[in-house]
């Protein structure tokens, strides 16, 4: 009898939890007359009743965080070998049967290496052994193509690694200096590119480089509807990100850009930057500048490191110059705050 | 008696049994044979059915046309990503319509193409040649699309029946080449229709309606539905003062009347698509068009007595639905409408051509293998066909 009536106490006190969290949920109440405001490309603040697609100006997040990737240098689980060089290792797994929102309620077929598109930013030192597990867990054959010197063997094109856990290990000394592609080189190759297989790989010289606040940018884009066109574009996947969550900076600090373009069937791309010019180095392969400009245009895969500082606070855009591509997605703020350090 | 019911009974059942294997039939596709449901891959689709301007901003009617649920998710213009709404929810179920609202500086007779995309990236576009505002309606508007349809329907109507005096003393011979001149332009009227009416369906109809069958189906419909009305109606003429060329008379008007009111959605829709120089064709046109179906009325009326009043009466019924059909077209555009229309036209004329057939071959007896009717058929298609030209 005690059983049967705390256990009819636990159900009304259950059923009157569920309907007060019914009842006061904000949802429940406002469902109705809840009007929602987004706001305009010339600012103008519109309301609707309804539900508002705004990949631009509205603050949305997404499984992949654009953030997290733009100063995250993977340097492998470091070791020296016999000759005192410098052993780089990681574990690349390939996969193929992830779907993504790339934007805002829109789902993709992505092919990743380590789970994201792109890839993990390898970094080492020129003359560094950068040693790779590869593992394809994807159902398709896939390999690693790095763009940069080493032997034959390792090039990531005659060796395809089956699919389902086949095994491959990539090893050779990093080099020459500067910023460089990885990607599948698996045919039909664009196929296995537009999905997503592909990163950067930056190799520093040995003196180093000067302090800086280092990122990286990998422009691309997605072909959602299979039309040889893309849908969309962005630095680092997600359309407009750094439109809604401007990258932070400081005045008066050097900022590195490894830009590396990986857009397919658009035969060129380009980055344009506001209100300052940087300095120029293609590829990253010499140490000095070739150029001073506001405006790089790229092909595929061409890459390149930029360097500026801003002397005035506030908001900078940043974007490809290519318009189309920038109202499609590629488009990005620099937040630039004081210096907390004052002048360095 | 026991007999009787038992044997109704048997025929109640014999009726149901096949229904219970209809039934089984599709239960067995939804249950256990449902892997034959499962072969191919289904895909979503959508079709943008109209598209408004209004004050900075720009409206797109979405409904959702394809086999499964689909969610709409980012909206564009010229193919340039936009923020915007979707109201009342951008969730879809077959069937189901939703506003995408992008707010958009948009310029007064420019092209644009507005795109919607689905959550699987699947993009789908609308091309307006050319933007204008809708039009509001309020009394102005209304009275200048009344205007238009006085202008396209009434009075060509009216100045058609002003050759009822000529028509009234020429011979029988001359007589029956008019009437068949009559059935010549309305056989052209009901092509004309049905080439309208396909033509709306494949440009602005989703596929899933099936706009070709429907246009037929409405016509089939359209044309028994008045047969018979039409027959009650000619018997009933007997016993009333309507003779029967009156009674065929107020079909015509009927028939070219429903003509008429397609042809004021046509000219009320272009407007309200801001095709501003195909509308000042399509009134001109219309008008020039719409003489020629005063001609068909006088010549029925122009046996019997004169009826000054009646006459006036059916040059009313033919030409004023050109007026609601420009408000309609105007203020209420939709293209499953106006087929549907179009089409109940379209057999309201077929109907109307079989009872003058009929009409001319009693009078003619028993035969239309004559010169004057022949050449009558021949020369009313040739003049509807050089009038629409103008068009």
């Amino acid at each position: 009898m005690i059983l049967s009536r705390s256990t009819s106490m636990l159900v009304i006190l259950s059923l009157s939890l569920i309907m007060g969290v019914i009842f006061l949920s904000p949802n429940f109440l406002e469902a109705q007359t809840e009007r929602k405001v987004f706001q305009t490309h010339s600012g103008a603040i519109i309301e609707t009743s309804g539900q508002i697609l705004d990949p631009i100006y509205s603050v949305s997040e997404v499984e992949f965080d654009p953030d997290e990737f733009l100063r995250n240098f993977e340097y492998g689980k470091i070791s020296v070998n016999s000759e005192g060089k410098t052993i780089r290792d990681y574990t690349i797994i390939a996969e193929d049967n992830k779907i993504q929102e790339i934007s805002p309620g829109i789902f993709y077929n992505v092919w990743t290496f380590n789970g994201t598109v792109p890839g993990p930013t390898i970094r080492a030192t020129e003359g560094d052994i950068v040693r790779i597990q590869f593992i394809n867990n994807g159902s398709k054959e896939h390999t690693i193509h790095f763009h940069g010197t080493h032997p034959a063997g390792m090039d990531g094109v005659f060796e395809p690694v089956g699919g389902n856990g086949g095994k491959f290990v990539y090893e050779f000394e990093a080099g020459p200096v500067g910023v460089h592609p990885y990607h599948c080189h698996v045919m039909p190759l664009e196929e296995h590119i537009i999905h997503g297989l592909y990163g950067v790989f930056i190799v520093d010289p040995k003196e180093g480089r000067e302090k800086a606040d280092e990122m990286v940018m990998v422009l691309n884009g997605f072909d959602t509807d299979f039309d040889t066109e893309n849908n969309l574009y962005a630095a680092n996947t997600i359309p407009f990100y750094y439109q809604h969550h401007p990258i932070q900076i400081n005045t008066n600090e050097l900022i590195r850009i490894y830009v590396v373009n990986m857009v397919e069937f658009d035969p060129i791309n380009n980055f344009h930057l506001h209100g300052n010019l940087f300095k120029y180095y293609p590829t990253g392969t010499d140490l000095v500048p070739s150029f001073f400009t506001d405006m790089i245009t790229f092909s595929q895969t061409e890459r390149g490191i930029m360097e500026f500082e801003y002397d005035f606070p506030g908001k900078y855009l940043f974007h490809a110059h290519k318009v189309e591509f920038s109202e499609k997605g590629w488009v990005g703020v620099f937040l630039v705050n004081d210096n907390p350090n004052g002048e360095e | 008696m026991e007999n009787n019911t038992t044997s109704r009974k048997k025929i109640i059942l014999s009726g149901l049994i096949p229904f219970v294997f209809v039934i089984l039939m599709v239960s067995f596709i939804f249950g256990p044979g449902s892997e034959m449901l499962e072969l191919g891959v289904p895909l979503p689709e959508i079709s943008i059915e109209k598209v408004i301007f209004i004050d900075s901003e720009i409206q797109a009617v979405v409904r959702n046309t394809g086999p499964m649920p689909v969610t709409i998710v980012m909206a564009d213009v010229n193919d340039r990503i936009q923020p915007a709404a979707v109201e009342p929810d951008g969730y879809l179920q077959r069937f189901e319509t939703a506003t995408v609202r992008i707010p958009y500086e948009w310029n007064v007779s420019e092209p644009y193409s507005i795109g919607i995309t689905l959550d699987d990236g699947l993009r789908f576009e609308k091309i307006i040649e050319s933007a204008t505002y809708e039009i509001s309606f309020n009394t102005d508007n209304a009275l200048l699309f009344a205007i238009i349809g006085i202008y396209v329907g009434v009075i060509p109507v009216m100045i058609g029946l002003l050759w009822y005096p000529f028509i009234k003393k020429i011979k029988k011979q001359s007589f029956h080449f008019f009437l068949a001149l009559t059935a010549g332009l309305l056989l052209f009227l009901a092509i004309d229709a049905i080439d309208e009416a396909i033509e709306i369906s494949n440009e602005n109809l989703s596929q899933i309606f099936n706009g070709n069958l429907l246009i037929f189906t409405v016509i089939a419909l359209s044309f028994l539905g008045l047969y018979y009305a039409g027959d009650k109606l000619a018997k009933n003429s007997t016993k009333t003062t309507l003779s029967r060329n009156v009674a065929v008379a107020l079909m015509i008007s009927i028939g070219i009347g429903l003509h008429n009111f397609g042809e004021g959605l046509a000219i009320g829709a272009s407007v309200g698509l801001g095709s501003i120089a195909f509308t000042s064709f399509l009134i001109v046109g219309f008008a020039l068009h719409n003489t020629t179906e005063g001609i068909a009325i006088a010549s029925l009326m122009s046996r019997g007595k004169m009826m000054i009043g009646m006459l006036f009466c059916l040059g009313l019924i033919a030409g004023v639905p050109a007026i609601f059909g420009t408000w309609i077209g105007g203020f209420q555009y939709s293209p499953f409408s106006i087929i549907i229309f179009l089409a109940i036209g379209a057999g309201a004329i077929f109907q109307v051509l079989v009872v003058l057939l009929k009409w001319i071959y009693d009078e003619n007896q028993k035969t239309l293998s004559n010169a004057s009717i022949i050449s009558g058929f021949i020369v009313g298609i040739f003049i509807m066909y050089i009038t629409s030209i103008v068009i």
